[in-house]
Protein backbone atom coordinates (compact mmCIF):
# COMPACT_ATOMS: atom_id res chain seq x y z
CA UNK A 1 0.00 0.00 0.00
CA UNK A 2 1.54 3.59 -1.16
CA UNK A 3 1.68 6.51 1.74
CA UNK A 4 -1.88 7.62 0.74
CA UNK A 5 -3.43 4.64 1.14
CA UNK A 6 -1.83 3.60 4.38
CA UNK A 7 -2.99 7.56 5.32
CA UNK A 8 -6.47 7.10 3.87
CA UNK A 9 -6.66 3.53 6.12
CA UNK A 10 -5.32 5.26 9.27
CA UNK A 11 -7.90 7.93 9.30
CA UNK A 12 -10.32 5.03 9.06
CA UNK A 13 -9.17 3.87 12.74
CA UNK A 14 -6.46 1.23 11.21
CA UNK A 15 -3.66 1.84 13.69
CA UNK A 16 -1.76 -0.99 12.06
CA UNK A 17 -1.75 1.26 8.87
CA UNK A 18 -0.36 4.13 10.77
CA UNK A 19 1.99 2.18 12.16
CA UNK A 20 3.79 1.65 8.59
CA UNK A 21 3.99 5.25 8.52
CA UNK A 22 5.73 5.55 12.11
CA UNK A 23 8.20 2.94 10.98
CA UNK A 24 9.04 5.09 7.72
CA UNK A 25 8.81 8.37 9.49
CA UNK A 26 10.18 7.69 13.14
CA UNK A 27 14.31 8.13 12.19
CA UNK A 28 13.28 11.80 10.83
CA UNK A 29 10.79 12.67 13.58
CA UNK A 30 13.25 11.59 16.43
CA UNK A 31 16.32 13.40 14.74
CA UNK A 32 14.38 16.74 14.33
CA UNK A 33 13.18 16.09 18.36
CA UNK A 34 17.07 15.82 18.96
CA UNK A 35 18.49 18.15 17.63
CA UNK A 36 15.87 20.40 18.70
CA UNK A 37 15.95 19.49 22.49
CA UNK A 38 19.47 17.85 22.80
CA UNK A 39 18.56 14.92 24.98
CA UNK A 40 17.59 11.48 23.88
CA UNK A 41 14.58 11.05 26.44
CA UNK A 42 12.94 14.40 26.13
CA UNK A 43 13.42 13.56 22.31
CA UNK A 44 11.67 9.97 22.53
CA UNK A 45 8.72 11.53 24.80
CA UNK A 46 8.42 14.33 21.98
CA UNK A 47 8.50 11.75 19.46
CA UNK A 48 6.28 9.43 20.88
CA UNK A 49 3.38 12.33 21.58
CA UNK A 50 3.44 13.28 18.31
CA UNK A 51 3.12 10.23 16.78
CA UNK A 52 -0.01 9.97 19.35
CA UNK A 53 -1.04 13.66 18.19
CA UNK A 54 -0.94 13.04 14.45
CA UNK A 55 -2.76 9.60 14.85
CA UNK A 56 -5.83 11.69 16.80
CA UNK A 57 -5.69 14.38 14.71
CA UNK A 58 -5.02 12.66 11.30
CA UNK A 59 -8.52 13.81 10.66
CA UNK A 60 -7.72 17.67 9.80
CA UNK A 61 -4.78 16.08 7.36
CA UNK A 62 -5.99 17.32 3.89
CA UNK A 63 -3.31 16.07 1.85
CA UNK A 64 0.06 17.71 0.86
CA UNK A 65 3.40 16.01 2.41
CA UNK A 66 2.74 13.51 5.10
CA UNK A 67 6.29 14.92 6.60
CA UNK A 68 5.93 18.47 6.85
CA UNK A 69 2.82 17.38 8.68
CA UNK A 70 4.54 15.08 10.89
CA UNK A 71 8.04 17.21 11.68
CA UNK A 72 4.89 20.44 12.05
CA UNK A 73 3.65 18.73 14.61
CA UNK A 74 6.60 17.62 16.36
CA UNK A 75 8.22 20.57 16.06
CA UNK A 76 5.21 22.87 17.96
CA UNK A 77 5.29 19.99 20.62
CA UNK A 78 9.59 21.19 20.74
CA UNK A 79 8.68 24.63 20.95
CA UNK A 80 6.43 23.96 23.67
CA UNK A 81 9.04 22.36 25.50
CA UNK A 82 11.36 24.40 25.27
CA UNK A 83 9.19 27.08 26.29
CA UNK A 84 8.26 24.48 29.60
CA UNK A 85 12.40 24.49 30.02
CA UNK A 86 12.45 28.18 29.61
CA UNK A 87 10.15 28.66 33.45
CA UNK A 88 11.53 25.57 34.60
CA UNK A 89 15.11 24.92 34.09
CA UNK A 90 16.24 21.28 34.48
CA UNK A 91 19.27 19.26 34.41
CA UNK A 92 19.65 17.93 30.64
CA UNK A 93 20.54 14.13 30.45
CA UNK A 94 23.98 15.25 28.59
CA UNK A 95 25.12 16.55 32.08
CA UNK A 96 25.27 13.26 32.94
CA UNK A 97 27.07 11.97 30.24
CA UNK A 98 24.74 10.36 28.68
CA UNK A 99 24.47 11.52 25.52
CA UNK A 100 25.37 9.40 21.91
CA UNK A 101 28.56 7.30 22.50
CA UNK A 102 29.94 4.09 20.59
CA UNK A 103 28.51 2.01 23.38
CA UNK A 104 24.83 3.34 23.84
CA UNK A 105 25.14 3.78 19.69
CA UNK A 106 26.64 0.98 17.69
CA UNK A 107 24.97 2.79 14.86
CA UNK A 108 27.20 5.34 14.89
CA UNK A 109 30.11 3.48 14.45
CA UNK A 110 31.53 3.87 11.06
CA UNK A 111 33.28 1.06 9.82
CA UNK A 112 35.67 2.69 7.52
CA UNK A 113 37.09 5.68 10.44
CA UNK A 114 39.99 5.25 12.05
CA UNK A 115 38.93 5.13 16.33
CA UNK A 116 40.61 8.74 16.36
CA UNK A 117 38.16 9.91 13.77
CA UNK A 118 35.47 8.53 15.11
CA UNK A 119 36.40 10.03 18.47
CA UNK A 120 37.13 13.46 16.83
CA UNK A 121 33.69 13.49 15.39
CA UNK A 122 31.76 12.36 18.15
CA UNK A 123 33.51 15.11 19.89
CA UNK A 124 32.65 17.69 16.90
CA UNK A 125 28.93 16.22 16.96
CA UNK A 126 28.96 17.81 20.71
CA UNK A 127 30.22 21.09 20.00
CA UNK A 128 27.45 21.84 17.24
CA UNK A 129 24.92 20.78 19.06
CA UNK A 130 25.97 22.39 21.56
CA UNK A 131 26.35 25.68 19.57
CA UNK A 132 22.73 24.45 18.52
CA UNK A 133 21.00 24.63 22.00
CA UNK A 134 22.40 28.52 22.08
CA UNK A 135 19.80 29.51 19.74
CA UNK A 136 16.64 30.83 20.25
CA UNK A 137 14.11 28.41 19.60
CA UNK A 138 12.72 29.58 16.25
CA UNK A 139 16.25 30.15 14.65
CA UNK A 140 16.84 26.50 16.13
CA UNK A 141 13.61 24.51 14.46
CA UNK A 142 13.77 26.32 11.32
CA UNK A 143 17.89 25.92 11.43
CA UNK A 144 17.05 21.88 12.24
CA UNK A 145 14.72 22.17 9.76
CA UNK A 146 16.94 22.95 6.60
CA UNK A 147 20.39 21.82 7.93
CA UNK A 148 19.87 18.38 9.38
CA UNK A 149 16.24 17.15 7.69
CA UNK A 150 16.94 19.39 4.11
CA UNK A 151 13.63 20.93 4.04
CA UNK A 152 13.32 22.87 1.48
CA UNK A 153 12.32 26.96 2.61
CA UNK A 154 8.49 26.71 1.37
CA UNK A 155 8.54 22.81 3.44
CA UNK A 156 9.75 24.97 6.33
CA UNK A 157 7.24 27.46 6.13
CA UNK A 158 4.81 25.01 6.19
CA UNK A 159 5.63 23.34 8.99
CA UNK A 160 6.51 26.61 10.79
CA UNK A 161 3.83 28.24 9.81
CA UNK A 162 5.72 31.41 8.71
CA UNK A 163 6.61 33.07 5.56
CA UNK A 164 9.64 32.52 3.18
CA UNK A 165 10.76 35.56 3.98
CA UNK A 166 10.82 35.13 7.72
CA UNK A 167 12.55 31.28 7.11
CA UNK A 168 14.98 33.12 5.23
CA UNK A 169 15.72 35.87 7.85
CA UNK A 170 15.97 32.94 10.95
CA UNK A 171 17.92 30.66 8.84
CA UNK A 172 20.65 33.39 7.91
CA UNK A 173 20.77 34.29 11.39
CA UNK A 174 21.08 30.44 13.01
CA UNK A 175 24.00 29.79 10.63
CA UNK A 176 25.80 33.24 11.48
CA UNK A 177 25.19 32.54 15.30
CA UNK A 178 26.11 29.10 14.68
CA UNK A 179 29.40 30.02 12.84
CA UNK A 180 30.08 32.74 15.31
CA UNK A 181 29.88 29.75 18.40
CA UNK A 182 32.29 27.30 16.22
CA UNK A 183 34.69 30.17 15.09
CA UNK A 184 34.81 31.15 19.27
CA UNK A 185 35.71 27.56 19.89
CA UNK A 186 38.76 28.03 17.75
CA UNK A 187 41.23 26.16 19.50
CA UNK A 188 38.59 23.75 21.41
CA UNK A 189 37.61 21.56 17.85
CA UNK A 190 39.77 18.40 16.08
CA UNK A 191 41.92 20.53 13.50
CA UNK A 192 40.41 19.33 10.77
CA UNK A 193 36.62 21.03 12.23
CA UNK A 194 37.89 24.10 12.14
CA UNK A 195 36.24 27.21 10.51
CA UNK B 1 29.71 54.24 19.54
CA UNK B 2 26.49 51.77 20.51
CA UNK B 3 25.14 53.00 17.29
CA UNK B 4 28.13 51.89 15.44
CA UNK B 5 28.15 48.73 16.85
CA UNK B 6 24.44 48.10 16.19
CA UNK B 7 25.13 49.22 12.22
CA UNK B 8 27.88 46.88 11.72
CA UNK B 9 25.50 43.80 13.48
CA UNK B 10 22.78 45.11 11.22
CA UNK B 11 25.10 45.02 7.67
CA UNK B 12 26.50 42.00 8.71
CA UNK B 13 23.32 40.38 9.53
CA UNK B 14 22.40 40.98 6.16
CA UNK B 15 25.58 40.33 4.29
CA UNK B 16 24.98 36.83 6.62
CA UNK B 17 21.24 36.59 4.76
CA UNK B 18 22.51 37.44 1.63
CA UNK B 19 25.58 34.47 1.52
CA UNK B 20 22.98 32.31 3.29
CA UNK B 21 20.52 32.51 0.69
CA UNK B 22 23.18 32.14 -2.18
CA UNK B 23 24.13 28.99 -0.28
CA UNK B 24 20.82 27.67 -0.89
CA UNK B 25 20.62 29.24 -4.31
CA UNK B 26 17.87 31.33 -3.29
CA UNK B 27 19.01 34.53 -4.86
CA UNK B 28 17.54 36.09 -8.27
CA UNK B 29 19.89 36.09 -10.88
CA UNK B 30 20.67 40.21 -10.56
CA UNK B 31 21.81 39.37 -7.13
CA UNK B 32 24.03 36.69 -7.44
CA UNK B 33 25.55 38.40 -10.05
CA UNK B 34 26.28 41.18 -8.09
CA UNK B 35 27.10 39.40 -5.27
CA UNK B 36 29.39 37.45 -6.96
CA UNK B 37 31.30 40.25 -8.56
CA UNK B 38 32.14 41.30 -5.16
CA UNK B 39 33.45 38.24 -3.55
CA UNK B 40 35.32 38.73 -6.36
CA UNK B 41 36.87 41.57 -5.33
CA UNK B 42 36.53 41.18 -1.58
CA UNK B 43 38.55 38.78 0.03
CA UNK B 44 37.07 39.52 3.48
CA UNK B 45 33.52 38.12 1.98
CA UNK B 46 34.78 35.54 0.54
CA UNK B 47 36.00 34.01 3.91
CA UNK B 48 32.89 35.17 5.63
CA UNK B 49 31.18 32.87 2.47
CA UNK B 50 33.44 29.97 3.28
CA UNK B 51 32.91 29.91 7.33
CA UNK B 52 29.29 29.83 6.47
CA UNK B 53 29.62 27.05 3.58
CA UNK B 54 31.54 25.26 6.24
CA UNK B 55 28.94 25.93 9.20
CA UNK B 56 26.44 24.70 6.79
CA UNK B 57 28.05 21.68 5.96
CA UNK B 58 29.30 20.63 9.49
CA UNK B 59 25.33 20.94 10.71
CA UNK B 60 24.31 18.66 7.13
CA UNK B 61 26.98 16.10 7.89
CA UNK B 62 25.80 15.29 11.81
CA UNK B 63 25.45 11.48 11.79
CA UNK B 64 21.70 10.91 12.34
CA UNK B 65 21.43 9.74 15.85
CA UNK B 66 19.32 5.94 15.73
CA UNK B 67 16.42 5.70 17.32
CA UNK B 68 16.07 4.18 21.02
CA UNK B 69 12.56 1.55 19.94
CA UNK B 70 10.48 1.75 17.45
CA UNK B 71 7.47 4.33 18.03
CA UNK B 72 4.33 2.08 16.65
CA UNK B 73 1.42 3.08 18.50
CA UNK B 74 -1.07 0.25 20.18
CA UNK B 75 -4.69 0.47 20.13
CA UNK B 76 -4.56 1.08 24.04
CA UNK B 77 -2.17 4.34 23.36
CA UNK B 78 -4.63 5.67 21.06
CA UNK B 79 -7.73 4.77 22.52
CA UNK B 80 -6.39 6.28 26.15
CA UNK B 81 -7.47 9.87 26.56
CA UNK B 82 -5.23 12.36 26.44
CA UNK B 83 -4.09 13.52 30.24
CA UNK B 84 -6.53 15.67 31.24
CA UNK B 85 -4.61 18.36 30.80
CA UNK B 86 -6.90 21.78 29.69
CA UNK B 87 -5.84 23.43 26.48
CA UNK B 88 -3.32 25.46 26.17
CA UNK B 89 -5.37 28.75 25.26
CA UNK B 90 -7.77 27.72 28.37
CA UNK B 91 -4.99 27.64 30.48
CA UNK B 92 -3.99 30.92 28.97
CA UNK B 93 -7.17 32.79 29.84
CA UNK B 94 -8.60 31.16 32.39
CA UNK B 95 -5.98 32.89 34.74
CA UNK B 96 -6.97 36.28 34.41
CA UNK B 97 -10.37 35.90 33.58
CA UNK B 98 -10.45 34.24 37.08
CA UNK B 99 -8.53 37.12 38.81
CA UNK B 100 -11.09 39.48 37.15
CA UNK B 101 -14.04 37.56 39.03
CA UNK B 102 -12.27 37.30 41.98
CA UNK B 103 -11.68 40.88 42.28
CA UNK B 104 -15.24 42.01 41.01
CA UNK B 105 -17.02 40.00 43.54
CA UNK B 106 -14.37 40.38 46.44
CA UNK B 107 -15.56 44.20 45.85
CA UNK B 108 -19.46 43.42 45.97
CA UNK B 109 -18.52 41.73 48.57
CA UNK B 110 -17.03 43.92 50.52
CA UNK B 111 -19.64 46.85 49.50
CA UNK B 112 -21.99 44.79 50.83
CA UNK B 113 -20.83 44.40 54.23
CA UNK B 114 -19.85 47.96 54.36
CA UNK B 115 -23.18 48.16 53.50
CA UNK B 116 -25.15 46.51 55.96
CA UNK B 117 -22.42 47.59 58.73
CA UNK B 118 -23.57 51.18 57.73
CA UNK B 119 -26.85 50.77 57.70
CA UNK B 120 -27.44 48.45 60.85
CA UNK B 121 -25.48 51.22 62.44
CA UNK B 122 -27.65 54.10 61.05
CA UNK B 123 -31.11 52.84 61.88
CA UNK B 124 -29.53 52.06 65.24
CA UNK B 125 -28.16 55.18 66.19
CA UNK B 126 -28.95 57.96 63.57
CA UNK B 127 -32.20 57.30 62.58
CA UNK B 128 -33.95 56.82 65.62
CA UNK B 129 -33.29 60.24 67.33
CA UNK B 130 -34.50 61.63 64.00
CA UNK B 131 -38.08 59.71 64.76
CA UNK B 132 -38.27 61.62 67.90
CA UNK B 133 -39.27 64.97 66.99
CA UNK B 134 -41.69 63.75 64.82
CA UNK B 135 -43.76 61.36 66.66
CA UNK B 136 -43.46 64.01 69.74
CA UNK B 137 -45.49 66.53 67.24
CA UNK B 138 -47.41 64.25 65.36
CA UNK B 139 -49.13 62.77 67.97
CA UNK B 140 -50.59 65.80 69.94
CA UNK B 141 -51.76 67.38 66.30
CA UNK B 142 -53.19 64.27 65.37
CA UNK B 143 -55.30 64.43 68.89
CA UNK B 144 -56.34 68.39 68.23
CA UNK B 145 -56.63 68.93 64.87
CA UNK B 146 -58.56 66.85 63.17
CA UNK B 147 -57.08 66.33 59.64
CA UNK B 148 -58.49 64.97 56.68
CA UNK B 149 -56.64 61.80 57.27
CA UNK B 150 -58.11 61.88 60.64
CA UNK B 151 -61.55 62.74 59.65
CA UNK B 152 -60.83 59.64 57.26
CA UNK B 153 -59.78 57.73 59.77
CA UNK B 154 -62.78 58.36 61.96
CA UNK B 155 -64.65 57.47 59.30
CA UNK B 156 -62.93 54.36 59.56
CA UNK B 157 -63.67 53.38 63.10
CA UNK B 158 -67.25 54.51 62.58
CA UNK B 159 -67.71 51.65 60.33
CA UNK B 160 -65.39 49.71 62.88
CA UNK B 161 -67.49 50.53 65.65
CA UNK B 162 -70.71 49.53 63.99
CA UNK B 163 -69.01 46.76 63.33
CA UNK B 164 -68.29 46.61 67.04
CA UNK B 165 -71.80 47.32 68.05
CA UNK B 166 -73.01 43.96 66.29
CA UNK B 167 -70.81 42.04 67.86
CA UNK B 168 -70.51 43.66 71.57
CA UNK B 169 -75.05 43.48 71.36
CA UNK B 170 -74.27 39.63 71.53
CA UNK B 171 -71.37 39.39 73.66
CA UNK B 172 -71.66 42.92 76.45
CA UNK B 173 -72.56 40.45 78.84
CA UNK B 174 -69.54 38.51 78.57
CA UNK B 175 -67.26 39.83 81.57
CA UNK B 176 -66.72 43.40 79.63
CA UNK B 177 -63.62 44.63 81.58
CA UNK B 178 -61.64 41.33 81.76
CA UNK B 179 -60.09 41.81 78.13
CA UNK B 180 -59.51 44.98 78.52
CA UNK B 181 -56.11 44.50 81.09
CA UNK B 182 -55.38 41.74 79.07
CA UNK B 183 -54.97 43.47 76.00
CA UNK B 184 -53.25 46.11 77.69
CA UNK B 185 -50.76 43.85 79.48
CA UNK B 186 -50.24 42.46 75.54
CA UNK B 187 -50.13 45.96 74.98
CA UNK B 188 -47.13 46.78 77.73
CA UNK B 189 -45.49 43.52 76.54
CA UNK B 190 -44.98 44.03 73.10
CA UNK B 191 -44.33 47.90 74.06
CA UNK B 192 -41.34 46.35 75.94
CA UNK B 193 -40.92 44.04 73.79
CA UNK B 194 -40.03 46.05 70.51
CA UNK B 195 -37.69 49.08 72.37
CA UNK B 196 -35.00 46.92 71.88
CA UNK B 197 -35.52 46.57 68.23
CA UNK B 198 -36.97 49.50 67.61
CA UNK B 199 -35.37 52.24 69.80
CA UNK B 200 -36.37 52.73 73.26
CA UNK B 201 -37.01 56.34 73.09
CA UNK B 202 -39.39 55.63 70.09
CA UNK B 203 -41.50 53.69 72.22
CA UNK B 204 -41.92 55.94 75.32
CA UNK B 205 -42.52 58.32 72.91
CA UNK B 206 -45.54 57.02 71.06
CA UNK B 207 -46.81 55.02 73.93
CA UNK B 208 -48.28 58.12 76.03
CA UNK B 209 -50.75 59.14 74.08
CA UNK B 210 -52.44 55.88 74.34
CA UNK B 211 -52.83 56.07 77.96
CA UNK B 212 -54.67 59.36 77.04
CA UNK B 213 -57.30 57.53 76.08
CA UNK B 214 -58.69 56.80 79.04
CA UNK B 215 -60.47 53.80 77.38
CA UNK B 216 -57.14 51.98 76.77
CA UNK B 217 -58.25 49.60 74.55
CA UNK B 218 -56.95 46.72 72.84
CA UNK B 219 -57.51 48.13 69.63
CA UNK B 220 -55.34 51.34 69.95
CA UNK B 221 -52.99 49.24 71.97
CA UNK B 222 -52.98 46.36 69.26
CA UNK B 223 -52.73 49.05 66.13
CA UNK B 224 -49.95 50.98 68.37
CA UNK B 225 -47.77 47.86 68.63
CA UNK B 226 -46.39 48.19 64.97
CA UNK B 227 -46.18 51.90 65.53
CA UNK B 228 -43.05 51.13 67.10
CA UNK B 229 -41.37 49.25 64.16
CA UNK B 230 -43.17 52.46 62.01
CA UNK B 231 -39.59 55.17 63.55
CA UNK B 232 -36.96 54.53 61.16
CA UNK B 233 -39.30 54.34 57.82
CA UNK B 234 -41.01 57.36 59.75
CA UNK B 235 -37.36 59.12 60.14
CA UNK B 236 -36.38 58.41 56.56
CA UNK B 237 -38.69 58.94 54.74
CA UNK B 238 -40.62 62.07 56.56
CA UNK B 239 -44.15 61.06 56.94
CA UNK B 240 -46.53 57.83 58.10
CA UNK B 241 -49.03 59.30 55.25
CA UNK B 242 -46.34 57.93 52.17
CA UNK B 243 -46.73 55.20 50.65
CA UNK B 244 -43.41 54.29 50.69
CA UNK B 245 -42.84 55.04 54.17
CA UNK B 246 -43.47 51.92 55.62
CA UNK B 247 -42.58 49.01 53.03
CA UNK B 248 -42.38 46.10 55.46
CA UNK B 249 -45.41 46.00 57.66
CA UNK B 250 -48.55 46.71 55.23
CA UNK B 251 -50.74 47.75 57.88
CA UNK B 252 -48.30 50.14 59.23
CA UNK B 253 -49.53 53.34 57.95
CA UNK B 254 -53.61 53.31 58.50
CA UNK B 255 -52.12 51.93 62.43
CA UNK B 256 -50.53 55.23 63.19
CA UNK B 257 -53.32 57.26 61.71
CA UNK B 258 -55.65 55.21 63.60
CA UNK B 259 -53.52 55.01 66.94
CA UNK B 260 -53.88 59.08 67.01
CA UNK B 261 -57.61 59.23 66.15
CA UNK B 262 -59.22 57.42 68.09
CA UNK B 263 -57.70 59.02 71.22
CA UNK B 264 -60.48 61.96 70.70
CA UNK B 265 -63.09 59.57 69.16
CA UNK B 266 -62.76 57.58 72.74
CA UNK B 267 -62.62 60.04 75.22
CA UNK B 268 -65.91 62.22 75.47
CA UNK B 269 -68.24 59.80 75.94
CA UNK B 270 -68.66 56.60 78.57
CA UNK B 271 -71.02 55.27 76.04
CA UNK B 272 -68.39 55.27 73.47
CA UNK B 273 -66.13 53.88 76.33
CA UNK B 274 -68.51 51.22 77.05
CA UNK B 275 -68.80 50.71 73.17
CA UNK B 276 -65.57 50.43 72.72
CA UNK B 277 -64.55 47.84 75.57
CA UNK B 278 -67.20 45.75 74.35
CA UNK B 279 -66.16 45.53 71.01
CA UNK B 280 -62.56 44.72 72.41
CA UNK B 281 -64.58 41.80 73.88
CA UNK B 282 -65.57 40.91 70.96
CA UNK B 283 -62.68 41.39 69.25
CA UNK B 284 -60.74 40.23 71.67
CA UNK B 285 -59.30 37.16 70.67
CA UNK B 286 -59.16 38.70 66.65
CA UNK B 287 -57.44 41.69 68.28
CA UNK B 288 -54.95 39.65 70.59
CA UNK B 289 -54.13 37.68 67.80
CA UNK B 290 -53.56 39.87 65.79
CA UNK B 291 -51.01 42.15 68.39
CA UNK B 292 -49.27 38.13 68.30
CA UNK B 293 -48.85 38.09 64.10
CA UNK B 294 -48.58 41.65 63.55
CA UNK B 295 -46.10 42.46 66.22
CA UNK B 296 -43.56 39.73 66.13
CA UNK B 297 -44.14 40.46 62.07
CA UNK B 298 -42.97 44.09 62.78
CA UNK B 299 -40.30 42.68 64.57
CA UNK B 300 -39.62 39.83 61.83
CA UNK B 301 -39.28 42.44 59.33
CA UNK B 302 -35.72 43.40 60.34
CA UNK B 303 -34.57 40.08 61.06
CA UNK B 304 -35.32 38.66 58.01
CA UNK B 305 -33.95 41.92 56.28
CA UNK B 306 -30.83 41.07 58.13
CA UNK B 307 -30.71 37.69 57.42
CA UNK B 308 -31.11 38.76 54.38
CA UNK B 309 -28.46 40.74 53.93
CA UNK B 310 -26.28 37.32 55.83
CA UNK B 311 -27.08 35.18 53.44
CA UNK B 312 -26.01 37.47 50.25
CA UNK B 313 -22.96 38.39 52.35
CA UNK B 314 -22.35 34.48 52.80
CA UNK B 315 -22.69 33.86 49.62
CA UNK B 316 -20.18 36.54 48.36
CA UNK B 317 -17.90 35.48 50.69
CA UNK B 318 -18.13 31.92 49.56
CA UNK B 319 -17.84 32.98 46.35
CA UNK B 320 -14.58 35.01 46.17
CA UNK B 321 -12.97 32.31 48.32
CA UNK B 322 -13.46 29.62 45.80
CA UNK B 323 -12.74 32.39 42.67
CA UNK B 324 -9.57 32.72 45.21
CA UNK B 325 -8.88 29.47 45.29
CA UNK B 326 -9.19 28.70 41.50
CA UNK B 327 -7.20 31.88 40.31
CA UNK B 328 -4.52 30.43 42.41
CA UNK B 329 -4.47 26.74 40.65
CA UNK B 330 -5.29 28.89 37.08
CA UNK B 331 -1.95 30.67 37.57
CA UNK B 332 0.33 27.70 38.93
CA UNK B 333 -1.37 25.36 36.00
CA UNK B 334 -0.24 28.26 33.61
CA UNK B 335 3.02 28.41 34.70
CA UNK B 336 3.51 24.73 34.11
Amino acid sequence: MDEAGLITAAQQGRVDAFNELVLVYQQQVYNLAYRILGDPASAADATQEAFISAYQNLHRFRGGSFRSYLLRIVSNGCYDELRRRKRRPTTSFEDFGEDMDEEANPFLVNGRERPEEYTERQEMAHVIQAGIETLPPDQRVTLVLSDVQGLSYQEIAEATDVSLGTVKSRLARARGKLRDYLQSQGELLPARYRL
Amino acid sequence: MRGLLAGQMRRREQRDELLSAYLDGQLSAVVRARLEAQLAADPELRAELEALRRTVSLVRDLSPVPVPHNFILSQAMVARPRPARPSRSLQLWAAPVLTAATAIVSLLFVIVLAGDLLLSGMGGRALAPAAEPRLESEAPQAAMVPSPVTQEVEAVVEVEKAVAEDTASAASTEAPSEPAPQATVEMERYAAGEAPAGGGADVEETVPPAPAAPAATPTPAARLTPEVTQPAALGIDGGPTEESAAPAPTAAPPVVEEAAAPAPTAEPTPGQAAEAVPRASGEEEPGAAEVERVAPEGQVTQPAASLRWRILEGVLGLTALGLALATIWAWRARRR
